[in-house]
């Protein structure tokens, strides 16, 4: 019965999609080719997905595949040099302050309103609302269409969870119920209490190696993030409207400490975990939690890579009790746009190719286990077929936790300059993970150094450019 | 004696190639083997298919690339390096002044000179070209060169060359029958590493291809992409990459030993 | 002394290698140079203006996370040259002893310097994982506990250190190897004659006799320590904290992440000097050795 539904669904699923292209009309260009750059793998593997229908539009697509860590130097020398050999670049969009504010990108409001708005229309009113205002739009123009729709998320393990043992042991530890943790400071108990020795038992099994209820980003890069879910939950925002850092407040000392407090929980080499050794710590089923972006939930489901098929839960990122409420705050590290370089040759085109990406290909790219794409407009979540799951539970908790997180995404910092304020923040979260600093001194360093960035890059400019930002910090309903 | 000599030799083998046992067990392996606890160091069952699959992501493509930029780039630094080493060694060109001039090339950190090489090559058309690399790995190669080969030059005796002057040989007949016969270990460790660096650099490779060009360095950073990493693909390319230059590094051994004889007999 | 003839042709000899290298390198220099004196900062909206030598004295006097990464690379420069060197000699002495399966063993010795740096360095992030790399397997069976390596700030910096050594241990083994052979042997039996053995064999006939070529190797390989990068950016992009950052890999994020090209070219003259007189003292030292 359940096959035939699943069955039926994906009938449906394919009724629906072959509908929706054919809505979306192909236009008829004249044999033009776009050169298009992003970081290689699977990000660009919808190009070649769906090279068919490019062709059908008299459109050929050449490659340049740049590397993950890499994307941003290679964008960036290029339009330093002002060279003009792309049509359209596909990059993290904490760089479109940098990148439209500079000048390197053409927006895109006159294409989006073209007519047949079939053809044109690339519906940016149905984009999760921080995605649209902070990561697509600068100097309220557009200037970039959303891709994919990177979120932060949380899995833990679900079959520990719901042991009775481990639920009777927690209540009595603990005096509470043990559910997946809604704010940090449960996150820190639960991580606690589920790090076991070699030797102990763990819902009724015997442990032949340490076990760690917690990971966290511990690597150079991106553990600012990890920080950021502290942060911004607890209200924070990355300066006030003068400009001042506002990354050093008690508050976000508090969250940074509770950082450094969890990795007690969390395997002892976890300061050398990046997005890969995270991924498998938990798909090993080393660790009960982590919170990770919102393409591991898939890849939970993929008997391959993962022994915890079927034994996931998904949830939200956990948040920071204020004023007696818990408010949650999910950050959105890295994510991808499509944008049209100011000096491409053939905009109209590249444009379109954007377009049909971002919106009428967006529903199987983002379901797809070929892609790295994750989910960003509302119409993403109502039609779940597509996505691969062991059971129908899980892919339902997994898209309501994923557009649950994506509905308080609180987007990474997006004004020129960001890659420097990210990196001094960045090591100041690193040093205090390492024990190097205390979490005060390693914040106050890093707003000092916060301060000197915006010397060095003109302060006037950059406030100028922050309060646009706090406008669409406003329109995506991110502060009052 | 023999015993102690084989034993300690065996044990820098197996040292050194421990890692790259590694990489040839990962090039075997399935997507579920990598990050496992216990490792594993035998996969199940041999994985084949990262080579081919590694290939037809563009290794292929980049094989070719970068043995023709390598080959080319080792070819030029030894025709225009040897000469140079010859006449700093021997005549004193430029005195010290000209051979650190040539060194310091070789000190600067590539990442300041690469942005402005960058919009020079744009301007004269040498991004994403074959000779945009050939002509930024010469430039670091020949330096290297330089110092190697006049390493190896002023070492030799100069009784021979003395003798074949008397004789009435030309400088140039000296450099080339006499010079570089005798200099041949030099001349072949300056060819395999002038070729290695080539081969492998990834700093100005990765900003100087595009889609014409693309060097196997930088196909093989991309399968590391950010939301998967190609462990076995990566490792499999790797295993491809060593080949090439390690045909080279045994064919060439031959002229060092040769080295060795020409040294006898004088 | 030399005749006009033969300057002449020293200097056609020359003439095409030192041509290339001025003619590619000399205006990518210039600029840099240039750029360092000012505050040229790409995004910035401040007029580009000289600001002398404003770029030189904060990094020297103010930037401790410059100070820090400079002390950083001359301690990988120091300890690795020391590590390579005796580790290439030890090897190159035992492959200069024997007479068959040379060549086998010196190109499966080479292997490592084969392998790019890019995809040692990713090897690395499996090799070197605590939890799951196969380096702590063997250690662990062993009974050694393995350290965290990259995750540590003890540790990450070595194991930089030791990929690097275990990469370019092969190339001076190799330049010894090949100065090994071109010793004239009249001169090393002569010495076995008046009785020089072991010890006062090595220091007295072997070094001064590979000095030179061995030196130049030496030199060589600092160098090129000195520009460590590659390796620090995948296997620990600096950290933890900023524990294993080197100079190069400091350049490159001003350079490159911040797009600040003054500063990143200060930085860069800043390690062209000090790696000369590094140079410069090294070769000082060869010639004494020599003459001993």
């Amino acid at each position: 019965m359940n096959k035939l539904f699943k069955n039926l669904n994906t009938l449906l699923g394919i009724g629906v999609l072959t509908l929706g292209s054919a809505l979306g009309e192909l236009p008829k260009f004249n044999h033009v080719t776009i050169t298009v750059v992003g970081d290689a793998g699977q990000n660009m593997e919808s190009l070649n997905k769906y090279a068919d229908d490019f062709t059908k539009a008299g459109i050929s697509i050449k490659q340049v595949g740049a590397t993950f860590t890499g994307l941003y130097d290679k964008l960036k020398t290029d339009f330093v040099a002002g060279s003009g050999d792309y049509d359209m670049v596909i990059f993290y969009p904490s760089y479109i302050g940098d990148f439209a504010g500079n000048g390197y990108l053409a927006p895109l409001d006159d294409l989006m309103k073209k007519t047949p708005a079939s053809v044109w229309d690339p519906k940016l009113d149905e984009v999760e609302p921080p995605y649209r205002e902070i990561y697509c739009k600068w100097n309220g123009k557009v200037y970039a269409l959303p891709y994919d729709g990177d979120v932060l998320e949380l899995y833990y393990r679900k079959d520990f969870f719901e042991n009775p043992q481990e639920k009777e042991a927690f209540k009595q530890k603990y005096n509470r119920e043990l559910t997946p943790p809604a704010s940090w400071k449960e996150w820190l108990q639960v991580a606690e209490f589920f790090t076991r020795k070699q030797g102990d038992t763990l819902a009724g099994q015997k442990l032949d190696h340490p076990y760690y209820g917690a990971g966290e980003y511990g690597a150079r890069g991106f553990s600012y993030g990890w920080f950021l879910c502290r942060f911004a939950s607890a209200g924070g925002i990355y300066f006030d409207e003068n400009m001042g850092p506002l990354i050093n407040t008690p508050a976000a000392v508090e969250g940074l400490q509770n950082m450094v407090d969890s990795l007690k929980s969390c395997p002892p080499d976890v300061l050398s975990y990046g997005y890969e050794e995270l991924k498998n710590a938990f798909l090993n089923g080393d660790i009960a939690m982590v919170v990770q972006w919102s393409d591991v939930g898939k890849k939970t489901a993929d008997p391959q890579l993962s022994k915890v098929v079927g034994k996931v839960g998904f949830a939200l990122v956990p948040g920071t009790e204020v004023n007696g409420k818990v408010q949650h705050r999910t950050p959105m590290p890295v994510g991808r746009v499509l944008a049209v370089p100011a000096s491409s040759k053939n905009k109209e085109v590249a444009y379109w190719v954007a377009k049909f990406l971002s919106l009428d290909k967006s529903p199987i790219t983002v379901a797809a286990n070929w892609s790295g794409q994750d989910p960003y407009r509302v119409s993403h979540f109502t039609d779940p077929s597509h996505y691969k799951f062991p059971d129908d539970v899980s892919r339902k908790e997994y898209l309501e936790a994923t557009e649950a997180n994506l509905k308080v995404g609180f987007p990474d910092l997006n004004i020129p300059g960001a890659a420097q304020y990210i990196d001094a923040l960045d090591l100041a979260v690193n040093k205090a993970l390492s024990g190097e600093a205390d979490a005060k001194s390693a914040l106050d360093a890093a707003a000092e150094d916060w301060k000197g960035i915006t010397e060095r890059l003109g302060a006037d400019n950059q406030k100028k450019f922050w309060k646009e930002a706090l406008t669409s910090y406003r329109a995506a309903g991110l502060l009052q | 004696m023999d015993v102690l000599k084989w034993g300690s030799l065996m044990a820098f083998v197996v040292l050194f190639l421990f890692p790259f046992f590694w990489i040839v067990a990962s090039s075997l392996k399935s997507r579920g083997e990598f990050f496992t606890r216990p490792p594993v160091w035998f996969p199940a069952h041999l994985d084949w298919s990262n080579y081919p699959d590694s290939l037809g992501r563009g290794a292929l493509k980049g094989l070719t690339d970068s043995f023709v930029i390598a080959f080319l780039s080792m070819v030029i630094s030894l025709l225009l390096g040897a000469p140079a080493a010859y006449a700093i060694a021997r005549f004193q060109v430029g005195r010290e002044n000209l051979a650190f001039w040539i060194l310091s090339i070789r000190m600067f950190p590539p990442i300041a000179t690469i942005l402005p090489l960058f919009v020079i090559f744009r301007f004269v058309g040498l991004v994403d070209s074959y000779t945009g690399l050939v002509l930024s790995y010469t430039v670091f190669n020949l330096p290297f060169a330089i110092w190697i080969l006049k390493g190896f030059i002023e070492d030799l005796p100069r009784e021979i060359e003395e003798a074949a002057k008397v004789d009435g040989a030309r400088p140039f007949q000296i450099f080339r029958m006499i010079v570089i016969p005798l200099a041949a270990p030099g001349l072949v460790v300056a060819a395999l590493f002038t070729f290695i660096f080539a081969w492998n650099d990834f700093a100005y490779a990765v900003i100087f291809s595009g889609s014409k060009v693309t060097p196997l360095p930088v196909v093989i950073a991309q399968f590391a992409g950010g939301h998967e990493i190609l462990w076995g693909q990566i490792s499999a390319a790797a295993i491809i990459a060593i080949l090439p230059a390690l045909v080279l590094a045994t064919f060439l051994q031959k002229y060092l030993t040769r080295g060795l004889t020409m040294g006898a007999v004088k | 002394m030399l005749g006009k003839q033969e300057k002449n042709f020293a200097r056609l000899m020359v003439l095409p290698a030192v041509g290339l290298l001025f003619l590619v390198t000399i205006a990518p220099l210039l600029f840099s140079l240039g750029v360092s004196f000012t505050n040229l900062q790409f995004g910035s909206p401040q007029p580009l203006r000289w600001n002398g030598l404003d770029n030189y004295l904060n990094l020297l006097t103010k930037d401790a996370r410059f100070l820090n990464a400079l002390w950083r690379t001359l301690l990988l420069v120091g300890a690795g040259v020391v590590a390579q060197t005796v580790l290439g000699y030890v090897i190159a002495s035992l492959l200069f002893r024997i007479s068959r399966g040379r060549t086998i063993l010196l190109s499966a010795i080479l292997i490592p310097s084969v392998i790019s740096q890019v995809v040692a360095g990713w090897q690395g992030r499996m090799i070197f994982n605590a939890s799951y790399g196969p380096l702590n397997d063997i250690l662990a069976r062993c009974g050694i506990k393995g350290p965290a390596w990259l995750a540590s700030q003890q540790t990450a910096l070595t194991s930089i250190f030791l990929t690097d050594t275990w990469q370019w241990t092969p190339f001076l083994a190799l330049i010894i190897l090949a100065a090994l052979q071109s010793q004239p042997q009249d001169i090393v039996e002569a010495a076995r004659l008046d009785g020089a053995h072991g010890w006062s064999m090595f220091r007295f006939v072997t070094v001064p006799l590979i000095l030179p070529v061995t030196g130049i190797g030496i030199l060589l390989r600092g160098v090129d320590l000195f520009k460590t990068f590659d390796l620090v950016f995948i296997l620990t992009q600096g950290g933890p904290g900023n524990s294993s950052e080197t100079l190069t890999f400091f350049t490159y994020v001003q350079g490159f992440k911040f797009f600040n090209p003054s500063y990143a070219s200060a930085m860069s003259f800043i390690q062209l000097i000090l790696v000369t007189i590094a140079a410069k003292t090294f070769l000082a030292f060869i010639r004494r050795q020599r003459s001993v």
